[in-house]
């Protein structure tokens, strides 16, 4: 499967053509530079409001069909794609492929933070109409750490001088203003947040204060000899980075049939949403859990479910749940509570076998096997369990297993399972209309195709 | 045709908590809501309190792990065979249990009501049969139920909506009992087959076949309080209150509840009442009544606790079957309800069975005792895997009890904790299940059968009886101690009955309103 295709967002007065060094060192990757709506070459759609924008967005990835992708924005672009995530990660339809986020000197979903006499001067550089080439010259080199060189100096201004009059001014004067951090909210699609290191209003400080705390997964890095125009500055290594970031979210890939039909209408948003939670990196390891602890469990999913290997992302997905004590509605009576249960199974499990993790795989089994029949355990230990509970906590840790692994959209689509795409938001629910066996309706992707 | 119904059961407050009102109603699921909407339809004035939160039809959501619906605060499992409980069994939210039931709704067997008579074991119940029946017709009629045009076991029984759609289970089933000899049928089922226009709520749209009962019913075709009776309630003036979690009772000096004590919304709050009907299901009903120590002089509060043997056969097929479409448990039969062979007082309801792959796999983790390599296989190969499970007659047991466990909940109350364990009758139904099943299984086709232990539902923590030294509730289901004090649940049943518990529980609800209105006038 190729990676991610990668959605490109300009900034300010630009256009598609700022990303187009990046794209070059990007030669692996589908990427898609978008004109927003009033620069480039879409000048002629005039301004744009941020609502409009991010609708526009959103339609772009729907219209592409965008099974699975990574969405890019500079600046001003930023904003329009932290505004999409939301809407993507609270599972608005067709946008369930966005799998990753870049913002590349963004600005924030709260208010720009801009001089305001900075502003007063750029809003009048558009007063009669058309910006002289004086003034887009003095914007390009004012966002620079060094001035540009050459034609791509000449692209930033020229693309600063074909910008509608209206967009640029709508930007400046309500866009950039405007207050949505209560709709972008908390994210949970993963996001690479890049500052210029010589950037002003938007350098790593602000990029922490109001973008950072948007996305449950996020870093933030500086680009050394930049300002605010990344692309232009260094390409190459801005390009780096977004290919790691994009390696690192493949995982979340979905065959794109199966994406397909979860972004369809015959899903709920609300379903949609809790499916594409699971896609996203496990939450930080609990304090209470140790290293060896999610070796361990690594080591028992194997045992479990061996063609999941010592998958360690599962178990700390698995820990991660145990941590924070949801619990499904009982545990064993003769069982402390389930991160009790866990700690000191785990240990009694460690002390039995000498390090289970270190044991040869048939070891492992065989130890299983014991404890599955009540040999193995501490009797009367604070710190561990006796082997009648032994039996009862690897039950738990089986059930927790399958349980959290089955739940993945990507186990969904191994296992060819369309369950979840039974109803959307629509007045009529769809439901199925065949049910015998062997019978198949159109919709229905086909894990044995895939395979 | 009106648009998908909906019209919200919670309404602007009706009740001042100074206002005695003539019922509290605690909880709002099968026990609860009937009556509720009886006593509101004579005028009575009504609050119901719930502790979860109302939903729309199509808020919930097609996933096993994200479904809001159920009662998710621990309870504590003991005994040789603990029962599952979260997902498993209690709801919570407007609407109880009836938001995630199964909606499978076979009759009781006039022989059930009898078991200690016909036995010699178990527990007759102090009501007959045919009242009981007139009860449950009525609640058929009430709420629409899908069925067979004839019903083999009971020829004169009719439905008011054609069956739904078998499912490739229930088609599987019906060839392999075809093959050995078994009488199987579509299975009454309580949802609509078509649009249906519920009075006081709006158009219940027939079912889709979306597989996800146990989720949640997105377009109400299922049979659920939310959507039946509780609008009912509240057209005729009764007052539902969501997120109320009961605490206490505040008593007079006769020993007479006068006020019911909740949270909601983080403070305590009130609700003077004449009359209390507990309706909080199997586990929550005994649990508050043990942690205040109310109504326990018989000390039968929490004993005679009952779980369905509910023993599934699974087996692989060469087509895909895809279980998780169509209504679940689309075939039933009942020809084991007395299985001469086999052992045991009572007998057991066969159902064909889709479940989703959460359900599956967490049920050959613990239920087969399944992982590894075998575990991996089958759950890849869940499109080819189909199953057949039963609903079997437990007997009370005097260590099958729930009781209070030390640690306590968020309201200071002490947890529950119910030792289960089969005993000679459940193991003797188990044994003869997995056998038949197997049998059906072969015939049809399946192959690497294998068999899951399970049980389901919580009965018989409160039971009904003639004897205050020997049940918590008289025949009405009144309070021998309190007696203003109801209870309507799954709880009061003397004996389990092999048919799922919930269309019994709403029709206990029905007769315990008709009897409470017409000791009172």
């Amino acid at each position: 499967m190729p990676g991610p295709t990668l959605v490109f967002l300009h900034a300010l007065g630009a256009s598609a053509r700022e990303w187009r060094q990046v794209v070059d060192a990007l030669p692996d990757h589908d990427c898609v530079a978008l004109d927003l709506p009033g620069f480039g070459d879409a000048a002629d759609a005039g301004q744009a409001d941020v609502e409009t924008l991010t609708d526009w967005l959103a339609d772009e990835i729907r219209s592409r069909d965008l099974t699975a992708c990574v969405l890019v924005g500079h600046s001003m672009g930023g904003k329009i794609v932290t505004l999409v995530a939301a809407r993507a990660a609270a599972g608005e339809i067709g946008l369930s492929g966005v799998l990753g986020v870049v913002l590349v000197a963004a600005s924030p979903p709260a208010p720009e933070p801009m001089d305001e006499d900075r502003r007063a001067e750029m809003i009048g550089w558009f007063a009669d109409g058309q910006i002289a080439c004086e003034d887009a010259a003095t914007f390009v080199d004012a966002n620079t750490a060094t001035p540009l060189t050459g034609s791509f100096r000449d692209h930033a201004i020229d693309d600063v001088l074909r910008s509608s009059r209206d967009a640029w001014v709508g930007w400046l004067e309500r866009g950039s203003r405007e207050d949505w951090s209560a709709d972008a909210g908390r994210i949970s699609i993963p996001a690479l947040i890049l500052a210029g290191a010589e950037d002003g209003d938007l350098g790593e400080d602000a990029q922490r204060r109001l973008n950072l705390p948007h996305y449950a997964t996020a870093v933030v890095k500086t680009v050394e000899g930049a300002a605010h125009l990344i692309p232009y500055e260094q390409p190459q290594r801005l390009a780096a980075l977004i290919c790691d970031h994009a390696t690192a979210v493949a995982h979340a890939m979905l065959p794109q049939d199966f994406a397909r039909l979860l972004g369809s209408d015959r899903v709920s948003h609300r379903t949609r949403g809790v499916m594409l939670d699971r896609m996203r990196p496990p939450p930080a390891r609990a304090a209470i859990w140790t290293d060896e602890h999610s070796t361990t469990v690594a080591s028992l999913v194997a045992q479990i479910l061996p063609d999941c290997g010592t998958d360690r992302d599962l178990a700390d997905r698995i820990l991660a749940g145990i941590a924070e004590g949801t619990g499904d509605g009982w545990r064993f009576a003769v069982l402390p509570p389930d991160a009790e249960a866990w700690e000191r199974g785990l240990a009694t499990l460690n002390a039995a076998t000498g390090g289970f993790f270190m044991l040869a795989p048939d070891a492992q089994s065989e130890w299983l096997d014991r404890i599955a029949s009540g040999a193995v355990g501490i009797e009367e230990d604070e710190a561990h369990l006796s082997p009648a509970q032994m039996t009862l906590w690897f039950e738990d840790v089986r059930a927790e297993t399958v349980r959290v692994w089955i739940s993945l959209p990507s186990t969904m689509a191994a296992i060819g399972y369309d369950g979840f795409a039974v109803g959307g938001d629509g007045r009529r629910k769809q439901g199925y209309t065949c049910t015998g066996a062997g019978d198949r309706e159109a919709w229905q992707p086909s894990a044995e195709r895939r395979s | 045709m009106a648009a998908l119904g909906g019209a919200s059961v919670l309404r602007t407050p009706r009740h001042a908590a100074n206002d005695v009102v003539d019922a509290v109603v605690i909880g709002t699921g099968a026990g609860g809501a009937p009556l509720a909407a009886r006593l509101a339809q004579a005028g009575l004035s009504v609050v119901a309190l719930e502790a979860g939160r109302a939903f729309r039809p199509d808020e919930h959501v097609a996933d096993e792990v994200a479904a809001d619906i159920y009662w998710m605060e621990e309870r504590l499992s003991g005994g040789s065979t603990p029962t599952a409980f979260g997902s498993n069994n209690s709801g919570m939210g407007v609407g109880g249990s009836t938001l995630h039931w199964g909606a499978f709704c076979p009759r009781p067997d006039a022989r059930d009501l009898r078991l200690k008579t016909l036995t010699g074991e178990g527990a007759d119940w102090p009501i007959a049969h045919a009242e009981l029946v007139r009860y449950i017709a009525e609640v058929e009629q009430d709420t629409g139920v899908s069925g067979p045009a004839d019903y083999p076991w009971d020829p004169g029984r009719r439905y008011a909506y054609p069956p739904v759609a078998r499912n490739a289970s229930a088609d599987a089933m019906a060839r392999g009992c075809e093959a050995v000899g078994i009488t199987a049928t579509d299975a009454p089922a309580a949802l609509v087959s078509r649009d249906r226009d519920q009075p006081h709520w709006g158009q219940r749209q027939a079912c889709v076949n979306c597989g996800t009962c146990h989720q949640g019913c997105r377009n109400a075709a299922k049979t659920s309080m939310d959507t039946t009776y509780l609008p009912v309630a509240v057209a005729h003036g009764a007052e539902i209150r969501a997120g109320a979690r009961v605490v206490s009772f505040a008593f007079d000096g006769s020993g007479r509840i006068n006020a019911v004590v909740y949270h909601q919304d983080g403070e305590e709050r009130r609700q003077r009442c004449a009359a209390v009907f507990l309706c909080a299901g199997g586990v929550e009903t005994p649990r508050l009544l043990l942690n205040l120590g109310i109504a326990n002089s018989s000390g039968q509060v929490g004993r005679n606790f009952m779980a369905h043997v509910a023993t599934q056969v699974w087996g692989r097929f060469d087509a895909e079957m895809r279980m998780n479409r169509g209504y679940p448990s689309s075939l039933i039969s009942e020809d084991m309800m007395r299985p001469g062979d086999a052992g045991c007082a009572g007998g057991y309801l066969i159902q064909s069975l889709g479940v989703l792959p959460v359900n599956l796999a967490t049920g050959l983790a613990r239920g087969a005792g399944l992982w590894g390599e075998r575990l991996q296989t089958i759950l890849r190969g869940y499109n080819r895997m189909a199953g057949i499970g039963i609903n079997g007659e437990c007997l009370p047991h005097a260590d099958n009890r729930l009781t209070l466990a030390d640690e306590v909940d968020g309201f200071g109350h002490r947890k529950a904790r119910i030792d289960f364990s089969y005993h000679a009758n459940e193991q003797a139904i188990d044994r003869h299940a997995r056998r038949t099943l197997t049998d059906i299984w072969a015939a049809a086709g399946a192959q690497d059968i294998f068999a899951v232990d399970r049980s389901a539902h919580t009965i018989g923590t409160c039971r009904m009886g003639h004897d205050g030294d020997a049940a918590v509730v008289d025949p009405d289901g009144r309070s021998f101690d309190v007696p203003n004090l109801l209870i309507c649940d799954n709880s009061v049943f003397p004996s389990a009955l092999a048919a799922n518990p919930a269309l019994t529980i709403m029709a206990l609800s029905l007769r315990t309103a008709d009897r409470f209105l017409a000791s009172r006038f």
